[in-house]
């Protein structure tokens, strides 16, 4: 599923004229089905606001410009808001929050209930165990006990496990990975991959951590004031130095790197992954030795 | 959950809100027995506090619409109550079917009442922060602290649970959006659903509650905080030329619903 916003508009307390907050200023962006997207930008740039529109968390209209997800028209009064919500699975920061049933199977077992409720038990059992599975946990050994009872990480899959169940096609997760250690979040990544081949076919990520959409976004789009600054590739994106000033972020490790040799003289050409900027500056490195060489025997 | 406007500050710059909070607490309580004071059928009383709302109004730069809304929590009171004087006071003269003069009037008396006493609380907590409405209530309260009443710890516990409302309602918003992604349906099915479709936001709710008040005792300890003894102010409350003028008003509204109480008693003469 596609999705399109065009001169999407939302103010918060419209109503009122002084509690008037101007969230969204004409967003125009769009997500190709397949993506790893990445959404950036300041703290109150309108991400949280954006991602919720894409599965009607936050209705819109006509009035407040055009988003289509798929076959959804969301600024069309008629849009089925449960059809939308099976196919686009939201996770929020701190998703073990959302927890509340007296064992995993039935946390897990939530979604599907109001989505499909015509399934048969088997049919069900079947959905949640592959949903825990795909998360990377023992479905026997966990699905009796208390979510309550799980560690930290556990909980946040069983969380994640619990959106997945439904078979969305698109993933949307703001700042999943806040809060967890590096440990946690490396493994919290990987888990993202796993989805993105196996489960669900486009994932949107929102975070602050440039370092993360850098390496593991093929798009990124840069929020600011409620608005799109800049899309592209990560090294499109990220190379525009002048652009994520203005926009207040940080470049990412490598970005900054590859700046900072720049301003040396030295040109690298990276895709801003870890492995193929090391990979750039060897190349380089025996380049400039062979010149090195070359002028010696001259 | 955010439109409510009974109970919610609204932040701007007026003569109201620079008042001292505990000042504003008396009148209000002035106000509300002002009100009280209109005898039966003295409408003109009413029209003074009305005229004494509107003037607060005026001087307290919040938009009227705003004061309004406050009713509209209240609507189902206020029209059952009329209901039941309409329909169901037997004393008077009969008008129509089992409707009497008296009941109408009684009706309108009691939504006049309801409506004025709501307009001037909204007022008072529209111009006035929860932390200070608490700071007010302990200060006016402190001479219970001679019979050992536990004011510091009594407006601690109230400030604490006002400090918490927003929160909590951010809270309630963010985990019924997360159920609600997960399919989550709240607006239909019969009145025994829609409470069964609470359990997934409640428990979460209770959960977290307990966190952050376990935090919050952590925090306060870390903080060394050991009640009241000792404990400094950073905002300290003060009388100004303000609060002179609102006694000044205040006092005016009472005298007129107690001359206009007689006054009507000499027309009717
Ligand atoms: N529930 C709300 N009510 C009023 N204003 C809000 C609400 N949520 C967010 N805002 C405001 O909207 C703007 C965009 O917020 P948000 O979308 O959360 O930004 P981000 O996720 O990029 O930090 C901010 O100015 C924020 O203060
Ligand atoms: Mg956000």
């Amino acid at each position: 599923m596609r999705i399109v916003a065009e001169e999407l508009n939302y103010v918060y307390s419209e109503k009122s004229k002084k509690l008037a907050v101007h969230a969204l200023n004409g967003v125009n962006l769009t997500i190709e089905a397949g993506d790893f997207f990445g959404i950036i930008g300041k703290t109150g740039s309108g991400k949280s606001t954006f991602v919720q529109h894409l599965n009607g968390l936050i209705p819109t209209d006509s009035k407040h410009g055009k988003l289509t997800v798929g076959e959804f028209v969301l600024s069309n009064k008629k849009c089925d808001y449960k059809a939308l919500r099976a196919k686009v699975g939201m996770v929020f920061q701190y998703p073990e929050y959302q927890l509340f049933a007296e064992t995993v199977f039935e946390d897990v077992e939530f979604g599907l209930k109001s989505f499909y409720p015509n399934l048969t038990k088997e049919e069900k059992e079947v959905m949640v165990k592959t949903a825990i599975e795909t998360v990377g946990l023992n479905y026997e050994e966990i699905k009796d006990k208390s979510p309550f009872d799980l560690s930290g990480g556990q909980k946040r899959r069983v969380a994640i496990a619990g959106v997945i169940v439904s078979k969305p096609e698109i993933l949307v997760l703001d700042e999943p990975v806040a809060g967890l250690d590096p440990q946690g979040k490396k493994e919290f990544i990987s888990l993202l991959h796993t989805l993105h081949k196996t489960t669900v076919k486009t994932i949107i990520i929102v975070s602050h951590d440039m370092n993360l959409v850098a390496e593991n976004c093929n798009k990124i789009a840069v929020f600011c004031d409620g608005k799109v600054a800049k899309v592209g590739t990560p090294k499109e994106v990220f190379t525009d130095y002048e652009n994520i000033k203005k926009t207040g972020l940080d470049l990412p490790l490598i970005a900054f790197l590859t700046q900072k040799l720049q301003e040396k003289g030295i040109e690298i050409s990276t895709n801003l992954t870890l492995e193929n900027f090391i990979k750039e500056v060897f190349k380089k490195h025996e380049e400039v030795k062979a010149k090195q060489r070359e002028g010696g025997n001259r | 959950m955010k439109d409510v406007s009974f109970g919610q500050y609204y932040p701007t710059q007026s003569f109201v809100h620079k008042m001292d909070a505990r000042v504003k607490i008396l009148l209000i309580i002035a106000y509300i027995v002002g009100v009280f004071l209109v005898a039966s059928y003295h409408f003109l009383g009413f029209g003074a506090c009305l005229l004494f709302v509107i003037i607060a109004t005026i001087f307290s730069n919040v938009p009227f619409s705003k004061v309004l809304k406050s009713i509209k929590g209240i609507l189902f009171i206020i029209i059952f109550s009329a209901i039941i004087q309409i329909f169901f006071n037997k004393s008077g003269k009969v008008i129509w079917w089992i409707i009497t003069d008296e009941g109408l009037l009684n009706a309108g008396f009691i939504v006049a009442r309801i409506t004025l006493i709501v307009l001037g609380a909204t007022l008072l907590t529209l111009t006035t922060s929860p932390v200070e409405i608490a700071d007010g209530i302990e200060s006016l309260m402190s001479p219970l602290k001679y019979i050992k009443f536990p004011v510091h710890e009594f407006a601690l516990i109230m400030s604490i649970a006002l400090r918490f409302i927003p929160t909590l309602l951010d809270e309630i918003d963010r985990i019924i959006k997360a159920q609600k992604a997960r399919g989550a349906d709240f607006e239909s099915g019969n009145l025994f659903k829609r409470a069964k479709a609470l359990v997934p936001v409640l428990i979460p709710l209770l959960i977290s509650s307990f966190r952050r008040a376990d935090e919050l005792a952590d925090a306060m300890d870390s903080r060394c905080y050991a009640g009241s003894k000792n404990r400094t102010r950073y905002k300290k409350m003060h009388l100004t030329y303000r609060d002179l003028l609102g006694f000044i008003l205040t006092a005016g509204l009472i005298t007129g619903v107690v001359f206009l109480n007689g006054f009507y008693v000499l027309l009717v003469i």
